[in-house]
């Protein structure tokens, strides 16, 4: 499970960093959150890393020099998600439990065939390796440019534009299956 | 596929990568060449379908865990503001009138999402403050009779400190307007509340796990108890807390 990863070493944020924390990194925790979710795939586990990667970033926080918020705290997620996995025998979370599961939409009632559409959608981006799906996700959901998913991947921007492709790729073929192909205007590859 | 353009600029046009001189010679070549066209609309529509998706909002016990934890380190470099403390019940109160708000529609119990409205806002209570429970034991022998006098019935109390829920101590809630007893449990770092009341029915029904925005819910019958049990823990990790305290249950004599 989850530990906060307070290191006794760390310095020690006071409440004046607290406050800016506040006012700056933490009206994006539900970009946080977001990533987290498609990382884990799991609505709880995805708290526990939200949380534990707010903490870190609080930890990190006196080394954040300005520019842009999000990058920097989804980097810090993706790292804390592959140290939590390390921490735990690295066990992936089995497919079924995605699938299974009715759409991520907040709104249960909303229009059927969106809605279905939108549960085929979200299964098949599940459904990828998770080198496809980071990477679709900073770009589609997170709407991050190729630089900055470069700084939260740790990759130079050409190898993020051929994962990006290669991605792309294995989503069109996992929709294929999943969406009748006069529906949603894929052509073959 | 042939064509050179369409294999490097379609998704850096889509994701508006190009600079404008690019995005127009890339214009230009579309007129000319039918396939960088095609790819260019199924890239379209392959970004449309994914940014359709709904966007999943921190739910309300991440942001307040959070803000929780925030404020233990504020307060640990300096006494807490009044100020900071004021934010905070503010934040709490309107926690739990989201959380509320969010059940209305639930209708996990067969009573109707009311009671289930009322039980997760008493676990968010247990959640979230720092005084969880009015009577702090893992001794059944205290907790037990704590709850004399408060309610009008005696539940049974177990520790399952051997099964991974070691009991905190018990409080007193509301449901449906009656007086209830509520045992918190631990759970790692998270916290589980078993809420529990006499049965109208003598039958025995095992407990439904169900998941709702993050908390697993059970619900169960059993030695003439109505059961209900609220936490942010996994549903694996609340059935097998169910399990551990049927087992209690069931060794009472």
């Amino acid at each position: 499970m989850s530990s906060d990863a307070q290191k006794p070493d760390a310095p020690r944020p006071d409440s004046a960093a607290v406050e800016r924390f506040r006012t700056v990194v933490l009206p994006h925790l539900d970009d946080a959150y977001g990533f987290a979710r498609w990382l884990t795939r799991d609505p709880v586990a995805a708290q526990d890393l939200a949380q534990e990667a707010m903490l870190r970033a609080l930890r990190y926080f006196h080394s954040f020099r300005g520019g842009e918020v999000r990058p920097w705290l989804l980097r810090i997620v993706r790292n804390t998600w592959n140290d939590q996995r390390s921490r735990s025998g690295a066990n992936q979370q089995p497919l079924e439990t995605i699938e299974d599961r009715p759409a991520d939409g907040p709104d249960p009632e909303q229009n059927a065939l969106a809605g279905d559409r939108r549960r085929h959608v979200a299964a098949a981006l599940a459904a990828l390796p998770e080198e496809a799906r980071e990477v679709l996700v900073l770009r589609e959901i997170e709407d991050l440019s190729y630089k900055e998913i470069a700084s939260v991947l740790d990759l130079p921007i050409g190898t993020v534009m051929s994962r990006l492709a290669r991605a792309r790729e294995k989503l069109a073929v996992e929709l294929r299956g999943r969406l009748g192909r006069s529906e949603h205007g894929l052509p073959d590859v | 596929m042939d064509c050179p353009t369409c294999e490097t600029l379609v998704d850096a046009y889509v994701d508006g990568e190009l600079s404008a001189a690019e995005s127009a010679d890339f214009e230009r070549a579309l007129g000319r060449c039918p396939e960088c066209l095609r790819k260019l609309e199924a890239a379209r529509a392959m970004s449309g379908m994914l940014r359709e998706l709904p966007a999943t909002p921190a739910p309300d016990l991440l942001r307040a865990r959070v803000n929780r934890e925030l404020g233990a380190v504020a307060g640990a470099a300096r006494p807490a503001m009044p100020r900071e403390r004021m934010r905070w019940s503010a934040i709490a109160a309107s926690i739990v009138v989201a959380a509320s708000l969010g059940w209305l529609g639930g209708n996990l119990t067969g009573q109707g999402g009311h009671e289930t409205d009322e039980l997760v806002a008493g676990y968010i209570r247990v959640a979230m403050s720092d005084r969880a429970v009015d009577v702090v034991s893992s001794d059944r022998h205290t907790v037990k009779p704590w709850f004399a006098g408060r309610i009008d019935y005696s539940p049974p109390v177990h520790d399952l400190k051997s099964d991974g829920f070691p009991l905190d101590g018990g409080r007193v809630d509301f449901v449906d307007g009656r007086k209830v007893a509520v045992l918190v449990y631990q759970h790692g770092q998270h916290k589980l509340a078993l809420t529990l009341w006499p049965s109208a029915s003598a039958s025995s029904a095992s407990a439904q796990v169900a998941q709702r925005d993050g908390f697993s819910i059970a619900e169960w019958r059993r030695k003439g108890f109505e059961l209900r049990a609220v936490s942010d823990v996994t549903s694996d990790e609340m059935a097998s807390f169910a399990k551990a305290l049927d087992r209690a249950l069931d060794s009472d004599s």
